[in-house]
């Protein structure tokens, strides 16, 4: 699951997949502005197939937060 | 067509190589691959980066400025309008303007809108951000205060679209409304007199009048768009109030979708033929192994999907587009069915061209473009088997290919889903154009029959007349830049307005050319647009269509400018030729016509010059002529 995410979050945000770990983070990340989060999670939503309340989508600030945060979604 | 067994990853590699190469069309089918079926933001937004970046294709796209002026965060569709545009051969670039601030856009004269200088407007307004009175606050208002707000809006639109088209030239293309997901009043809603549904509706009847009194502006059936989708499913409530997004994910590839037919057939994209199989297409069954009496068409399913089938070709071939067959079968078993069967709807006569042998398919379609004089990439081919599917895609990678899915009733949504045929005109050469062609295959084989070319002229017993652009043909004027590609020296396309506009200035001269031969009317088949500029008299558009070529009907348009520019004292005739993949036909032109070369740039653009005082356009004498003084710009 963590290799589809860093595949998402390459294309959305225009990264290297290999560069993204633990500690990406959307304030440390350029491209990751306002619009492109809500494309990045429109695009995990596509791709697993859930669906994320406001108070998730607005906790979701970095790649172990998005891995966290899937994670419970996808046990429920 | 996409190559079904492809996996996402193969696709995308498959796209960055291509791009790298800058091969279009690898490029083009790879990317297809990439975005098949329902959203994919991802992909979405990775290729449009993609695609943005690149220049330098191959073979290269149509580009295309489009602004969009919405009432909500129409940003989160850039990416699928980017990318589907790329897979219909377009380089778009987006202009957008600030979020909710479509009248200030266009009422501000210095607004970035005019600054950046669009070929098309679209205009994307939320029914409900425009109108509250009409969705959630229905309620609160009595019938006169909805009558009032609906005149207002109205008025409003009416208003934008005045300012817009005296500021600028391009398309406007504006969302009309789609009703509200729940009724306030419930069920009663529909047998109400003036309901809220029905009010919406008025709204979008008076929203379709501005646009047909406005040049150049055309409705977005954003309502039948919402409803074939479905609105439960079209908008994600989440996002219209957490991110002004109210359009869902999923949806945004299907609104791209819809925009695309419009820009197709503003770029005179719009395909004009379709070229279908037999076996299994019009019919179920192999004609050559089940027989004329074994094939399935008739009352009962599966026969009556390809009746249903036969029937949307057939609405086609009233639409003006062209039909052919290209089919691997015996000839003889094939007319047998044509006379036969009486469950075809299609007859042999809706067919301007078969092919119908054992050789390669691609061999098919290259004869059907010729014999018919089109581009391949005017072209749509349908069959069933996905291997000459697929051997078509290979070898004639411009063309369209649908490869028709295993259910015969899934058949028709595969031919018409995309709208490739769809134009923004229905205009009386459309509804009439099998029948032309089909006057044309006469005048050929009068062509062969006749000694010197100068008889074959006279017998045709032509009739042209040259008249100035008005209300009534200003349609298929502007449909003629878009659509003509081989016998037009600059391929300049024009909007309506964009004509307009050139109509009332004195400088330029407009005329449409119609021609009528012994064996019928062929309606406005030419047009052209000239511009006095010193001492001399430019070019600007000079185009004919193709049924019309090579009957000296050119040589009739330049003797007609040679007087024009007589009449308005001017000493030379300028031309230039802007070479494209299609023009051929008209290289010659100026040289024919005893005008000399002037200058030629790298890129192969040639100008040319007639000194009216030594040398001038002859009318042709084996022609009536018919042409008024008041073919000129309104002085």
């Amino acid at each position: 699951m963590d290799q589809r995410i860093k595949e998402i979050m390459a294309d959305v945000l225009n990264l290297d997949s290999k560069s993204i770990d633990e500690t990406t983070a959307k304030d440390h990340i350029e491209s990751w502005d306002s619009l492109n989060h809500i494309n990045l999670v429109m695009a995990i939503e596509q791709e697993f197939q859930v669906s994320f309340d406001v108070s998730e989508i607005e906790s979701m600030l970095s790649f172990s937060d998005i891995m966290e945060v899937l994670d419970r979604k996808l046990q429920n | 067509m996409t190559f079904r067994t492809q996996t996402q990853a193969d696709a995308k590699e498959a796209f960055v190589a291509a791009k790298k190469e800058r091969n279009t069309y690898q490029a083009i089918h790879a990317a297809r691959g990439l975005v098949q079926g329902e959203g994919g933001i991802r992909h979405l937004n990775f290729l449009s980066r993609e695609i943005e970046s690149t220049t330098n294709w191959r073979v290269p796209l149509h580009p295309l400025k489009i602004a969009l002026l919405s009432s909500f965060s129409i940003e989160f569709a850039q990416p699928a309008i980017v990318t589907y545009g790329f897979l219909n051969g377009l380089d778009i670039k987006v202009y957008r303007g600030g979020f909710g601030q479509f009248r200030q856009e266009i009422l501000d004269p210095s607004s970035g809108l005019y600054v950046y200088g669009p070929d098309v407007v679209v205009l994307a307004v939320e029914g409900m951000d425009w109108i509250p009175g009409l969705y959630r606050q229905f309620l609160e208002h009595d019938e006169k205060e909805i009558q009032t707000l609906v005149s207002q809006t109205r008025e409003e639109i009416s208003d934008l679209l005045k300012a817009l088209r005296n500021r600028s030239g391009a398309a406007v293309l504006v969302h009309n409304f789609a009703p509200p997901n729940s009724l306030a009043s419930g069920i009663i809603d529909g047998q109400r007199q003036a309901g809220q549904r029905q009010w919406v509706h008025r709204l979008n009847e008076a929203l379709a009048e501005v646009c047909r009194q406005t040049d150049s502006a055309y409705v977005v059936d954003y309502a039948g768009m919402v409803g074939r989708f479905g609105a439960e499913i079209w908008y994600d409530e989440r996002m219209r109030l957490y991110a002004r997004a109210p359009i869902a994910a999923d949806q945004l590839p299907h609104l791209a979708a819809e925009y695309m037919k419009y820009f197709r057939a503003l770029r005179g994209l719009s395909k004009k033929c379709v070229v279908v199989d037999l076996d299994n297409t019009l019919w179920g069954g192999v004609l050559g192994e089940d027989g004329l009496h074994g094939i399935r068409l008739g009352n009962e399913y599966p026969g009556n999907a390809f009746v249903a089938f036969q029937q949307e070709l057939l609405n086609l071939h009233r639409r003006g587009v062209l039909l052919a067959v290209a089919s691997k079968n015996n000839p003889a078993d094939v007319d047998e069915v044509f006379a036969q069967n009486k469950n075809m709807l299609l007859e042999r006569k809706h067919f301007a061209c078969l092919q119908i042998h054992w050789n390669a398919k691609s061999e098919s379609l290259r004869a059907i473009a010729q014999e018919l004089n089109i581009g391949l990439e005017h072209i749509v081919f349908v069959d069933d088997n996905p291997v000459e599917c697929e051997e078509i895609s290979r070898a004639l990678p411009m063309l369209t290919v649908i490869c028709l899915p295993d259910q015969p009733e899934r058949y028709s949504r595969a031919l018409l889903q995309d709208g490739l045929f769809d134009s923004l005109t229905l205009s009386s050469e459309d509804l009439r154009r099998g029948e032309l062609y089909k006057q044309r295959d006469q005048a050929e084989a009068l062509r062969a029959d006749s000694g010197s070319l100068e008889q074959f002229y006279r017998s045709l017993e032509m009739e042209i007349t040259i008249a100035p652009v008005e209300k009534a043909s200003l349609v298929r004027a502007a449909q003629l830049t878009q659509k003509t590609n081989q016998f037009n020296v600059t391929t300049i396309r024009y909007t309506e307005a964009e004509i307009t506009m050139r109509m009332s200035r004195p400088e330029w001269h407009l005329a449409t050319v119609s021609v009528r031969d012994r064996f019928g009317e062929s309606g406005i088949v030419g047009f052209l647009m000239a511009q006095a500029s010193g001492k001399s008299f430019v070019i600007d558009s000079f185009l004919l269509s193709c049924r019309v070529i090579g009957r000296t009907v050119e040589t009739a348009m330049l003797a007609h400018l040679c007087e024009e520019a007589g009449k308005r004292n001017l000493m030379e005739l300028h031309g230039r030729i802007i070479p494209t993949a299609k023009n051929a036909p008209v290289r010659q032109l100026f040289q024919q016509h005893g005008f000399d070369k002037t200058a030629e740039t790298e890129s192969g653009e040639s100008f040319w010059k007639l000194l009216l005082k030594e040398r001038s356009v002859a009318w042709p004498d084996w022609m009536k002529i018919y042409a008024s003084d008041s073919v000129s710009g309104k002085e």
